[in-house]
């Protein structure tokens, strides 16, 4: 028997339909984010394999429970892991069912982290988690840390931030590396770091590929179902109750949060999930001015509005200046083409 | 020859073996994963080297995920990785010369 490997389109509805079927059979839930999609058909035209991608993370990868020991996932993740490769994506995740772990072991993925009886989050880098972790710097004793965003750079996180410095020795300080918002991360880092100048113990990180990426987070950036954005979630702070091990971090501060309804779900995630690591949660109620809750969300809405002024007060020197100057323009402009700037 | 962007040549295939060069700092650093590395694990390694050593290549990140490939196969996965990193697989690849 031959197979030929072939591209799905999402127009195929024959093709996906049979993908449907084989990722169900094998107890798969259809991602509902895929932007590259393949599959391994024998000679009757019968889907026996699937894969697929979507930015640097293979994803619903299936092989007919029949076609098992012919080498299929092979060419399915060969396939998938060239093409990720041709697109400039070098550093590949993957999730797996822990009882499937060992076939992806032998494709040359490793382990970073698992949740027992359900899931193992993979890459393609032996080593590439603890060269991140080592990449981190000095551990400090008695330390909290901070996962924003930061989009843009608001005095609430900087009154979050303020406290969370007061309170502990040190503060790490995660800002979102991946690129997802209208604001660039360049743009994000700037900000956040001109805002932050005189806080002498925070320390500042760029969070990479480990935390609320796209590859550990993808519900973070887009819209899914809330069963997802809790296996995600709990996942990410599996992922990061290793990092803090590592940077003997003690504490995770977030602000309180009611209108983003998957950050509302992360945070409660965290409330429950954190202390099974021993690491405390605090969850900071949100800076207020003149009775308006001061938020990022706003900020971008109020820009997109035209109406920067009126939140003004809401950002720091260095974020106004920002926005004020030429060099925001392209950001401005990105903003405004939002059709929902608050989103997310 | 020196790797300027990471490329990736061979499968995962039985009898294949899927390399990956990456630009690296100075030295090779070679990451091995093999279906027979108690048996051919130190002879891989070898060729690897020696055909990265014969290509010119000083400076890599070499990741190999081997499939009991022969000799031959890695040989030439390494060595159309190599010319694929240094943009050389479309026109001039030194048949004869390096390649051999």
């Amino acid at each position: 028997m031959s197979y030929s490997l072939e591209t799905i389109s999402p127009l195929d509805r024959r093709s996906n339909a049979q993908m449907d079927e084989l990722l169900k059979a094998e107890g798969i839930r259809r991602d509902g984010h895929l932007d590259y999609s393949c599959g391994l058909f024998d000679d009757d035209g019968k889907l026996v394999a699937t894969g697929s991608s979507y930015g640097n993370t293979l994803r619903c990868l299936a092989v007919s429970s029949s076609h098992r020991g012919e080498g299929l996932m092979n060419q399915v993740v060969s396939h998938l892991s060239e093409r990720l490769l041709n697109n400039g994506y070098f550093h590949q995740f993957l999730y797996t069912k822990e009882k499937n772990y060992r076939i992806f072991a032998d494709l040359g993925f490793y382990e970073i982290a698992r949740i027992e009886g359900q899931l193992v989050f993979m890459e393609n880098r032996k080593g590439g988690f603890e060269r991140f972790l080592s990449s981190l710097g000095d551990v400090k004793k008695d330390s909290a840390c901070i996962v924003m965003n930061a989009n843009p750079f608001t005095l609430g996180h900087r009154y979050l931030i303020k406290k969370a410095a007061s309170e502990n020795s040190f503060v790490h300080l995660f800002l979102l590396s991946e690129e997802a918002g209208p604001i660039p991360f360049a743009v994000r880092k700037k900000l956040v770091l001109e805002g932050i100048k005189d806080l002498e113990n925070v320390i500042f990180h760029e969070s990479g590929p480990y935390m609320i990426s796209s590859a550990t987070f993808p519900s973070y950036f887009l819209a899914d179902e809330d069963t997802a954005i809790n296996a995600h979630a709990i996942l990410d702070l599996k992922i990061f109750s290793k990092i803090a091990s590592h940077l003997d971090i003690h504490s995770r501060y977030a602000g309180s949060e009611k209108t983003s309804h998957v950050t509302g779900l992360y945070n409660s995630v965290m409330a429950s999930e954190l202390p099974k690591y021993g690491i405390r949660f605090v969850e900071v109620e949100r800076l207020s001015k003149e009775g308006e809750t001061v938020s990022a969300s706003t900020v971008r809405q109020a820009i997109h509005d035209d109406k920067l002024p009126e939140v003004i007060n809401m950002l720091p020197e260095s974020t106004a200046r920002f926005f004020q100057s030429s060099e925001a323009e392209s950001v401005i402009r990105a903003i405004k083409a939002m059709k929902d700037p608050r989103h997310y | 020859m020196e790797i300027l962007k990471p490329a990736m040549a061979g499968t995962l295939e039985s009898s294949d073996a899927q390399v990956t060069v990456e630009p690296g700092n100075g030295k090779i650093e070679l990451s091995l994963e093999s279906s027979v590395m108690n048996q051919y694990g130190r002879q891989i390694r070898q060729t690897v080297l020696e055909t990265l050593d014969r290509l010119g290549v000083t400076s890599a990140n070499v990741t190999m995920v081997d499939k009991g490939a022969l000799d031959c196969t890695i040989k030439a996965r390494v060595e159309c990785a190599v010319m694929r990193s240094c943009g050389k697989s479309e026109a001039s690849i030194p048949w004869g010369g390096m390649i051999k």
